[in-house]
């Protein structure tokens, strides 16, 4: 079964898609990129996870 | 009297005093004896012991070791003892491994990925799948062959330790890290993959189907990547042979229908043939004159020439830029989906672009760059191939270079797709090797970071085509800081010690892979792509023409590395700073000395670690506990990275880290994190990519997030919710509500619900080129 097209219906008998579906995030891995996180090893993971934004606003 | 043994399976096998003998003697043998009398007078001794002594008539295969290592003690054989005791110890350590490997096996058989970490060791390999799954059954029990087979016991013990890791251990024997190909000297007079032979392409999309081809093949004779250092230069011939067929067809075509011929396509031939030059995209050789005088001596009339050639020029030029970036659409569709290795991957594809001036070059690039940022079928981000936009000033950096328009371009694709990355060919150690019009002197880079050009094998050859690395170890530099106690000179002797250590490794693996021949690697040698392999036969063995290739030392973690020995990191610390480059300098001063005395490749790389964040870590909190800074996160810093959960500003981490691409020769990269999205502030990234430059950053690149609903095809930054159709990870949506907002096309529920992103098509900006 193809998860995307999956219909369900909620409550007021509506056709919904998307049940079970979660989002893509796209990471830079060591240089190149990988699909999804969920392909990340445990140490990416955490790694992944730690990253903090870099401010552009200084030159300092 | 004992009749049989139990061994360690369980299984009864019969007592043969004659096997103690022979054990006894082994044993005395390695410590110098060589009586096998004696040898058999303490086996018997040793049965007369058991039959005496054992619990049970059939005593086990322990009881049986115990009591010869007592009987040799007590008659007086201690030197005999040791060796047997070694020897079993040896034995134990092996029969433990084969259990782990077993154990490893089952994981990889009943244990999904989620599960299992061994599976995700390296993200683009689908372990999940059968091929997957079979890959790395033969991947685990190589690397434990290698192990108990191969390597000199104390480097197999310092690889087993984490003091040192051997990446690609597995391969060990078999094969090479990557290569940059060169696929222009691999297309002239066309190529066989060891599965067909393929011609001369003649259009551009034969060129980019071949480049792929070429890509996928050489992948599956090497354990790295594989990398078109000049893509615009090697397609560019396919753009331009393009052109003339479609200036024939279209002159032909031109001919019919303003009545000057009624079959047009001899008489155009005829007409092209005639003049001095083919026509090209730029039209500035005077064909299109030499033609239009012709057909005047003819007497068409010159109202009829002026509109056939115009008719030409407008469609030879729509029709080859419709098919360039038709080809170029293809190339990144199929280099996300062909398959290599049992097709448990994609091939790792790199292709480095930029410098190409030329209208068929600067077409590709183009192309390339917005068959790129338009995304893949669904408007997904594409993970391959890596793209690395070549900077250089004089010819893209500035305003008034010509090909400033495609670094633009690029930017505005970065932005997007975190793709090109950034290398900046003015670097000093990248200038260095540059030629103009020689772009086999452009520093170029694999994807993951690997740089190779200088040769100190081959000083006229120092260029990137054909060469690749060969294999590459990494040393524990967090380990050698918590063992040196905050002493500065016993680190230095440790750290010469273990690349000491390292460059045997290095030499030893260099070894094997001297002894394979040409055979074993049917495109990569077979074809030629490697740099000399051409001049060999397909029984030779390679050692010689490998030596163009790089032996390269790597580390993880100086970060760490600098907290153990100085309690800072050199975002915090000038002196750390300081600390840093004199260490990452010994390293690189370590390999030169190397290249000087064997006259081979020994570089330096900031090793682009995946599988060894975590495992270093790992094995060091068991060892040293948790220590604050250095062990307490699960994964060590990337290379020579200011750790990434370290505040700090986009430009002051770039003008830290810029040095140390100076020393890593064998490869380094940079990035940034930045907030938000960056096609909304393209000025920043510029900012940012120029800043770069000015401080020397060889390979550099920009991350920021780039999500992505599969069900609406939102492409761009996702929290919780989804901006565009409002669902959470996991929810529905409504398909009414899809269809309001214009993304849910398709009433056929055989396919996906989304095709196409209006809202996205909406957004793309007409092209920027004149």
């Amino acid at each position: 079964m193809n998860e995307l097209n999956h219909i369900t219906y909620n409550e007021k008998g509506e056709q919904m898609v998307g049940e079970g579906v979660g989002f893509e995030r796209i990471r830079r891995i060591t240089g190149y990129l990988v699909g999804t996180l969920d392909r990340f090893n445990n140490a990416k993971r955490a790694e992944e996870h730690d990253r903090v934004k870099h401010d552009i606003r200084y030159r300092a | 009297m004992i009749q049989q043994i139990e061994k360690r399976d369980g299984r009864c096998v019969f007592f043969d005093v004659t096997k103690i003998a022979n054990a006894i003697y082994r044993a005395a043998e390695a410590s110098g004896g060589h009586d096998y009398q004696m040898s058999m007078r303490l086996a018997l001794d040793v049965a007369d012991y058991i039959e005496a002594h054992s619990p049970t008539s059939t005593p086990t295969v322990e009881y049986v070791q115990d009591a010869v290592e007592k009987i040799l003690v007590e008659q007086g054989h201690a030197r005999t003892a040791k060796a047997y005791i070694l020897y079993r110890n040896e034995r134990s350590r092996q029969r433990e491994m084969n259990t782990g490997l077993m154990k490893t096996y089952e994981d990889l058989t009943f244990k999904s990925a989620i599960e299992n970490d061994i599976k995700r060791e390296n993200a683009n390999i689908d372990g999940d799948t059968a091929m997957g799954t079979m890959l790395k059954y033969g991947s685990e029990g190589a690397k434990q062959f290698n192990e108990m087979f191969l390597l000199e016991p104390h480097i197999a013990k310092a690889h087993r330790e984490g003091d040192i890791h051997i990446h690609d251990f597995d391969f060990y024997t078999l094969t090479t890290t990557c290569t940059q190909i060169d696929l222009l000297k691999l297309f002239e007079n066309g190529f066989s993959t060891g599965h067909g032979f393929l011609r001369e392409p003649n259009d551009i999309r034969s060129y980019s189907a071949l480049a792929c081809i070429a890509i996928q093949s050489n992948q599956n004779d090497q354990h790295g990547g594989q990398s078109v250092p000049n893509f615009d230069y090697s397609m560019a011939p396919g753009v331009r042979k393009t052109y003339w067929h479609n200036y024939r067809d279209n002159l032909a075509k031109a001919l019919e229908v303003f009545d000057v011929e009624e079959e047009g396509l001899e008489p155009a031939k005829a007409l092209i043939e005639a003049c001095a030059e083919k026509p090209v995209l730029a039209d500035d050789n005077g064909t299109s004159e030499q033609i239009r005088d012709r057909l005047l001596q003819r007497g068409v009339a010159e109202e009829t020439v002026e509109r056939i050639i115009a008719f030409t020029l407008k469609y030879a030029r729509r029709e080859t830029e419709r098919s360039t970036y038709q080809a170029m659409e293809a190339l990144v569709h199929n280099l996300n989906t062909m398959h290599s290795r049992a097709g448990a991957q994609i091939p790792f594809s790199s292709l480095n672009y930029g410098t190409d001036t030329s209208p068929e070059g600067r077409l590709v690039m183009k192309s390339l760059l917005l068959a790129t940022e338009a995304g893949l079928g669904n408007g997904e981000t594409s993970i391959f191939p890596i793209h690395i936009f070549k900077v250089k000033e004089g010819v893209n950096y500035n305003p008034e270079d010509p090909n400033y328009d495609l670094f633009k371009l690029s930017m505005r694709v970065s932005a997007k797709r975190l793709f090109p990355n950034f290398s900046f060919l003015d670097a000093p150690y990248n200038a260095q090797y540059y030629k103009p019009g020689h772009p086999e002197t452009e520093a170029s880079y694999m994807g993951c970071r690997t740089r190779v050009v200088g040769n100190v094998y081959d000083p006229s050859r120092e260029i990137v085509n054909g060469r690749g690395n060969l294999s590459f170890t990494s040393i524990n530099l967090p380990r050698i800081a918590i063992n040196s106690k905050g002493d500065i000179e016993a680190f230095f002797e440790e750290l010469d010690k273990k690349m000491d250590l390292v460059v045997d490794q290095l030499k030893a693996r260099f070894k094997i892979q001297c002894d394979k021949r040409v055979r074993n690697y049917p495109f990569l040698m077979g074809q030629g792509i490697w740099l000399d392999s051409d001049k060999l036969g397909p029984n030779d063995k390679i050692g010689e023409v490998l030596k163009h290739g790089t032996l390269t030392i790597g580390f993880i973690g100086l970060a760490e590395c600098l907290k153990a020995l100085m309690g800072v990191h050199h975002g915090e610390s000038e002196q750390a700073q300081h600390m840093g480059l004199t260490i990452v300098g010994r390293m690189r001063e370590r390999m030169d000395r190397e290249s000087r005395e064997t006259g081979l490749n020994f570089s330096v790389i900031a090793t682009p670690a995946e599988g060894l964040s975590g495992r270093f870590v790992r094995l060091d909190r068991q060892r040293y506990g948790v220590i604050e800074g250095v062990t307490d996160r699960d994964y060590y810093t990337n290379s020579f990275h200011v750790p990434v959960y370290y505040p700090i500003t986009a430009f002051k981490k770039i003008r830290l880290e810029a040095p140390y691409h100076e020393l890593t020769n064998g490869g380094h990269i940079s990035y940034v994190e930045l907030d938000g999205d960056p096609t909304q502030n393209l000025d920043a990234f510029e900012a940012i990519v120029r800043y770069m430059k000015e401080c020397g950053i060889g390979y550099g690149s920009i991350n920021h997030p780039v999500d992505r609903d599969p069900i609406c095809g939102y492409t761009g930054i996702i929290e919780d919710i989804c901006p565009r159709c409002g669902r959470r990870e996991g929810e529905a949506v409504s398909i009414e509500r899809l269809r309001q907002l214009g993304v849910y096309i398709n009433h056929n529920s055989d396919t996906i619900g989304y095709h196409g992103d209006p809202n996205e098509e909406r957004d793309r900006r007409p092209n920027p080129m004149a």
